[in-house]
C-alpha cells in the first residue's frame, strides 16, 4: 500500500519521517495530520514516534536505521536521545554517533542486511554502522552523487534508485544488494528518491505530488500489494513509455 | 497543464471607455496648472509632456491587447483552425491590424505635434497644439470603435473555450447527430455534458477527462456532423471537423444501429466514408450504439455488411494509413457495440479505444530519439545470482493477518484528538503516552536534566551495575595484589628520630627556597632578571659588578646605586629612603658636590607661577582655610547664596539659549508654491 502524504505543504515527506520495519520515527509538526497519517497506518503493528532530532524537524535526513538499530547525529541532544531511547523497544540499539557528515540520511542507505555508504564516511562509521545496524556496508555513488540515502531508497523486498543510473550501474547495485532495482522519480518527476519517498517491507508513503505511474512503479517494485516487479516491464510498459517521452 | 490560457487575456474596452480612459490618466498624471507668467520653454514643456504621455498611454494600451490575442499562424493547427472557425480568421486580422496601424498612426501623430509645439510662441498658441493632438488621437480611435467590440466579443469567447491540449491522450467522439456521443461522455468522465433528444444538442466543443492505465486521458465531445460538403457545413459542424482534422486522438465513430437519429445505417456510413480522410494516421473505431433498442444479430444482412466494410476501412486507416491487407476478420476490432442507456459495454469500448491509442503513441515514441534516454526507466535490474533467500522481508505477523482481514478499524488517531480538543495550535500532544518502558506507571516520571551539576545523561548506563561490580573486583584484587607484594618485602621501615629532624630540615630548606624565589620573582616585576641558569655560582651580582668596574679603573659608585635603586620595589621605605638621602646630602655630601652643581629652588619656583595642570584634581572645596568649623561655614554661606536663585529657576549661563525663535529674515517674503522651507 503507497499512501501520498505531505508535511506543512511540502511534499518531500522523506525530509520529515523515517520508516523502518521495526519503527517509524515522524517529525514534530505544527499539527498531527502528518503523525496520523502514519500513525493509522502503522500505529498497530510498530511504534511510530514523533521526536525531534538535534533540534530540527528533519527526522528523515539526519537519521539512518533499520530494524535492529538507529543511528543519530552526534549534534542529538540528551534529552532527544532519552526520549526516542523510551519509545523504541529495547531490541532495537539507539547510537550517538561522531561522524563529520552529520546528515546521517543523505549519507546512509540501508535495508536489514546491506547498507550503501557515502564514499568519505570514516573507517570508525563504516564499523559502527556495521554493528549497530548488522549489516554488510558498501562505499557507493548513484548516478554520480555520493549522497547514497537522498538518491536511492531501497527495502528488503526492492529498491529505487535516481532516474539518470545508468543500466550497467543499476545491474551492480543489484547484484551488491541482491535486489530488483528499478530507476524512477517520484513527486512529479523529482530525482531525490528518499526524500520523496518512505517505505518498508510492507507499506510505503510518497510526497501528495507523486503521480498515479509513479506511484505504480513504487508498488510494483517494494512488492506492495501482491504487485510483482517484472510488472513495469509487462503491464506498465505502455504507460510508462508514453508518460516520460 | 494547458497549453494555452485564453482565460488570462485582459478585457478590451470599447472606443469610449478607452478614450475616457487614457485621457482621465493623462489628466491625472500629468501637472495641470500653467501659468501666463511662465517662461515659454516652461510652457512648451508643459504642453509637450502631456501629448507625449497621452501617446504613451494609447501606445502600452493598444500593445498589450496586440500582445494577448494570439497570433492565428503561429498557435497550434488545432486552435488557428478554431478561432478561424469561429470568428473568421480575416475578420480577426484586420481588426488586429487595424489597431496595430492606429497605434502606429497615434505615434507619427504625437512625434509631429511634439515637433509643432517646440515652435509654439504662446501659452495660447501651445495650448491649441496640444488640444489639436489629442483630439486627433481621440478621433482616430473612435474610428476603432467596431475593431474593439469584435475583439472584446472574441475574447469573451476565447475565454469560454474549453482548454485542450491538442498533445496529449485523447478519445474523440464523432457521429451524426443524436447518436449518443453526448452520453458516452458523460458516462466514462464526469463533464456532465448536456444530453437532450433532438439533433444538435452539443453545440460546441467539450472536454472531459478520465484516467485509466495510471495516466490522464482527454476525452473530447464534438457536436454532430451531416452528410455534406465541406463548404456547406455550419460553424457548429466545422468545430467538429477541425478537431477531427488536427487532434492526433483515437477517433470513437458513433452508429446509431436503431435508427432512432433518423438517419439509417447506410446513411451513417457515406458520412464516415466522405470524413475518412480526416482519420488517417489514427486509430479509429466503429461503435454501434443503442444496442438495446436494435441487437447486432437482428441486423439486416445489407446493414451488416455496411457495419463491417466501415470496420475493415477503419482497420486500415488506423495501420499507419498503409493499407495492409487484413485476415477474414480482422475488422473485428473495429467494430464494437455498446448501449449507453444500459451501459452495457462502454467501457469495453473505452478501454479498447484507448489500449489502440496507447499501442499507437508508444509505437511513435519508440521512434523517436529521446526514447533511448528513457530505456533504464523501464526496467528491472535483477541480481544475478537471484534473490537471496536468506534475506527474507521482515513483515510484523500482525501486518499479514490485518491485510487478510482487511477491515478498516477506526481508531481514533492523534488528528482526531486534535479536532476534539481544540485543534492544531490549540491541542498539545502528549509525547509520554506511548513510552515502552518496564513498568507503565513510569512513563510520566519527570527525569531532571541536571542534577548537582552533573548531566544525568552521562550517568545512565543499562549496564551500570555490572561495570560497578567489575571496578570493584578489579580494585580488590588490587589491593590484595598490594598486601602480597608488602608480606613479601616486609613493608617499608620506620624513620629513626635523626633521620626525621633532617627530613623537617630539607623540607624546611625546600620551602625556603620557594619562598624566596616567589619574593624575587615578585619584587622584580617586568625587569630583565638573570635567569638561575647562567648565574649558577650567584657571583653575578651587584658587589660582581663593582669589582669588575674597579678592576677596569672605573667609578662604580653611580652605577651600582642605580643598579640598587632598580632592584628595589616601589615601597612607603624606598620614598622615605630619598628624602632621608636628600636631607643627609647636604650635610654628609656638602663638601664633594662642587657649589654649581646644587640647584637650589627659591619660593618662586617656577611650578608656582605656572597654571594648574588639567590632569590634576580641582582642589577640595574650602580646602585653604584655618579649620574644618570655618571650613563649613563657609560651604554653607555658599549654598545659602545659591538657594534663591535656585528657586526661582531663573536662567543661568549654562543653561541652553536660542537667541531669536522666528527670525524674521528666514519668515518673511513671497512664497511661490506655498512653502517657506525652501532654504
Amino acid at each position: 500500500m503507497a499512501t501520498r502524504s505531505q508535511f506543512e505543504n511540502s511534499s518531500d515527506i522523506g525530509v520529515f519521517a523515517k520508516l523502518t520495519n521495526a519503527y517509524c520515527l515522524v517529525a514534530v509538526g505544527g499539527s498531527e495530520n502528518f503523525y496520523s497519517v502514519f500513525e493509522s497506518e502503522l500505529a498497530d503493528h510498530i511504534p511510530v514516534v514523533k521526536a525531534p532530532v538535534a533540534g530540527t524537524r528533519l527526522v528523515g535526513r539526519m537519521t539512518a536505521g533499520n530494524k535492529n538499530g538507529l543511528l543519530l547525529p552526534n549534534t542529538t541532544t540528551d534529552q532527544e536521545m532519552m526520549h526516542i531511547r523510551n519509545s523504541l523497544p529495547d531490541e532495537v540499539v539507539v547510537q550517538r554517533i561522531d561522524e563529520r557528515l552529520s546528515a546521517l540520511g543523505n549519507c546512509i542507505a540501508c535495508n536489514d542486511y546491506v547498507a550503501l555508504i557515502h564514499p568519505d564516511m570514516d573507517k570508525e562509521t563504516e564499523e559502527l554502522v556495521a554493528d549497530v545496524l548488522g549489516v554488510e556496508v558498501f562505499h557507493q555513488s548513484i548516478a554520480g552523487n555520493v549522497l547514497v540515502g537522498s538518491y536511492c531508497a531501497f527495502t528488503n523486498q526492492g529498491g529505487m534508485v535516481h532516474p539518470k543510473t545508468t543500466e550497467q550501474d543499476m545491474d551492480e547495485l543489484s547484484s551488491l544488494l541482491q535486489l530488483p532495482i528499478v530507476a524512477g522519480t517520484i513527486n512529479r518527476g523529482s530525482d531525490v528518491i528518499g526524500a520523496g519517498l518512505v517505505v518498508n517491507d510492507w507499506t510505503a508513503f510518497c510526497g501528495i505530488d507523486t503521480t498515479a505511474t509513479e506511484m505504480s512503479v513504487i508498488e510494483s517494485v517494494f512488492k506492495l500489494r501482491e504487485a510483482q516487479p517484472s510488472a513495469v516491464v509487462k503491464e506498465m510498459r505502455a504507460s510508462l513509455i508514453d508518460s516520460l517521452v | 497543464m494547458p497549453l494555452y490560457n485564453f482565460k488570462q487575456m485582459h478585457v478590451v474596452p470599447s472606443a469610449a471607455a478607452f478614450i475616457d480612459i487614457v485621457l482621465s490618466r493623462t489628466q491625472r498624471q500629468t501637472p495641470t496648472v500653467c501659468r501666463s507668467g511662465w517662461k515659454i520653454s516652461r510652457v512648451r514643456q508643459f504642453y509637450m509632456r502631456k501629448v507625449k504621455h497621452t501617446q504613451q498611454t494609447w501606445h502600452e494600451a493598444l500593445t498589450q491587447i496586440l500582445e494577448d490575442f494570439p497570433r492565428v499562424d503561429d498557435i497550434h493547427p488545432f486552435y488557428g483552425d478554431l478561432l478561424n472557425v469561429l470568428y473568421d480568421k480575416d475578420h480577426y486580422k484586420l481588426a488586429l491590424g487595424q489597431l496595430n496601424v492606429a497605434r502606429s498612426l497615434i505615434d507619427k501623430l504625437a512625434q509631429d505635434y511634439i515637433r509643432l509645439l517646440k515652435y509654439g510662441d504662446s501659452l495660447y498658441r501651445c495650448k491649441c497644439l496640444k488640444r489639436a493632438a489629442l483630439g486627433r488621437m481621440v478621433t482616430l480611435m473612435k474610428r476603432q470603435a467596431a475593431s474593439l467590440k469584435y475583439l472584446e466579443q472574441v475574447r469573451q469567447h476565447m475565454s469560454r473555450l474549453p482548454s485542450v491540449d491538442p498533445n496529449v491522450r485523447t478519445l474523440l467522439m464523432c457521429g451524426y447527430p443524436n447518436v449518443g456521443k453526448s452520453s458516452f461522455m458523460n458516462l466514462v468522465t464526469r463533464a456532465d455534458v448536456e444530453v437532450e433528444p433532438y439533433a444538435f444538442t452539443t453545440k460546441s466543443l467539450y472536454v472531459g477527462h478520465m484516467d485509466y492505465r495510471y495516466l490522464r486521458w482527454q476525452v473530447i465531445d464534438t457536436p454532430g456532423l451531416l452528410d455534406r460538403p465541406l463548404e456547406d457545413r455550419n460553424t457548429i459542424e466545422m468545430q467538429s471537423i477541425t478537431a477531427l482534422a488536427h487532434l492526433r486522438a483515437a477517433i470513437l465513430y458513433i452508429v446509431d444501429i436503431s435508427e432512432e437519429c433518423g438517419y439509417s445505417i447506410a446513411q451513417q456510413a457515406a458520412l464516415f466514408h466522405s470524413i475518412k480522410p480526416l482519420f488517417v494516421n489514427k486509430p479509429v473505431l466503429i461503435v454501434c450504439n443503442k444496442i438495446d433498442v436494435t441487437s447486432m444479430e437482428s441486423l439486416g444482412e445489407k446493414d451488416q455488411k455496411i457495419l463491417t466494410e466501415m470496420a475493415k476501412e477503419a482497420g486500415r486507416l488506423g495501420l499507419s494509413g498503409a493499407f495492409l491487407e487484413h485476415s477474414a476478420d480482422g475488422y473485428k476490432g473495429s467494430l464494437l457495440s455498446m448501449t449507453t442507456l444500459k451501459e452495457d459495454g462502454v467501457m469495453a469500448v473505452r478501454n479498447t479505444a484507448c489500449d489502440q491509442l496507447l499501442e499507437h503513441r508508444v509505437e511513435a515514441k519508440m521512434k523517436g530519439k529521446r526514447f533511448g534516454d528513457v530505456l533504464n526507466r523501464i526496467r528491472v535490474a535483477m541480481p544475478n545470482s537471484g534473490i537471496n533467500p536468506d534475506r527474507p522481508p521482515v513483515i510484523p505477523s500482525s501486518v499479514t493477518q490485518a491485510q487478510a482481514m482487511d477491515e478498516d478499524n477506526q481508531k481514533k488517531t492523534e488528528k482526531d484528538l486534535q479536532e476534539e480538543r481544540g485543534g492544531a495550535g490549540v491541542y498539545s500532544a502528549d509525547f509520554h503516552k506511548h513510552y515502552l518502558l518496564e513498568n507503565d506507571s513510569w512513563k510520566y516520571d519527570i527525569m531532571p536534566e541536571i542534577w548537582d551539576g552533573h548531566n544525568i545523561i552521562d550517568f545512565v548506563d543499562a549496564d551500570i551495575d555490572a561495570k560497578l561490580e567489575e571496578l570493584q573486583q578489579e580494585e580488590e584484587e588490587l589491593l590484595a595484589k598490594f598486601e602480597r607484594q608488602r608480606a613479601q618485602f616486609g613493608g617499608i621501615p620506620e624513620l629513626t628520630a635523626e633521620e626525621r629532624s633532617l627530613l623537617e630540615d630539607i623540607r624546611a630548606r625546600k620551602a625556603k627556597i620557594i619562598a624566596d624565589h616567589r619574593r624575587a620573582k615578585a619584587v622584580a616585576d617586568n625587569r630583565g632578571v638573570i635567569p638561575k641558569k647562567h648565574n649558577t655560582d650567584g657571583s653575578l651580582n651587584t658587589s660582581g659588578m663593582r669589582r669588575s668596574l674597579e678592576r677596569m679603573g672605573m667609578d662604580p659608585s653611580l652605577a651600582v646605586e642605580r643598579a640598587r635603586r632598580q632592584s628595589r620595589g616601589r615601597s612607603a621605605d624606598r620614598s622615605r629612603n630619598a628624602s632621608s638621602r636628600a636631607a643627609g646630602a647636604e650635610d654628609e655630601e656638602m663638601e664633594d658636590v662642587p657649589e654649581a652643581m646644587k640647584r637650589v629652588h627659591s619660593t618662586k619656583s617656577r611650578s608656582m607661577s605656572r597654571g594648574r595642570s588639567l590632569s590634576l584634581m580641582a582642589p577640595k572645596k574650602g580646602s585653604g582655610l584655618k579649620d574644618v568649623a570655618i571650613k563649613n561655614k563657609a560651604l554653607k554661606m555658599a549654598d545659602r547664596a545659591q538657594r534663591r536663585m535656585n528657586k526661582l529657576a531663573r536662567r543661568g549661563e549654562a543653561d541652553r539659549h536660542i537667541p531669536c525663535l522666528r527670525p524674521k529674515h528666514l519668515l518673511t517674503g513671497t512664497r511661490g508654491i506655498g512653502k517657506n522651507q525652501r532654504r
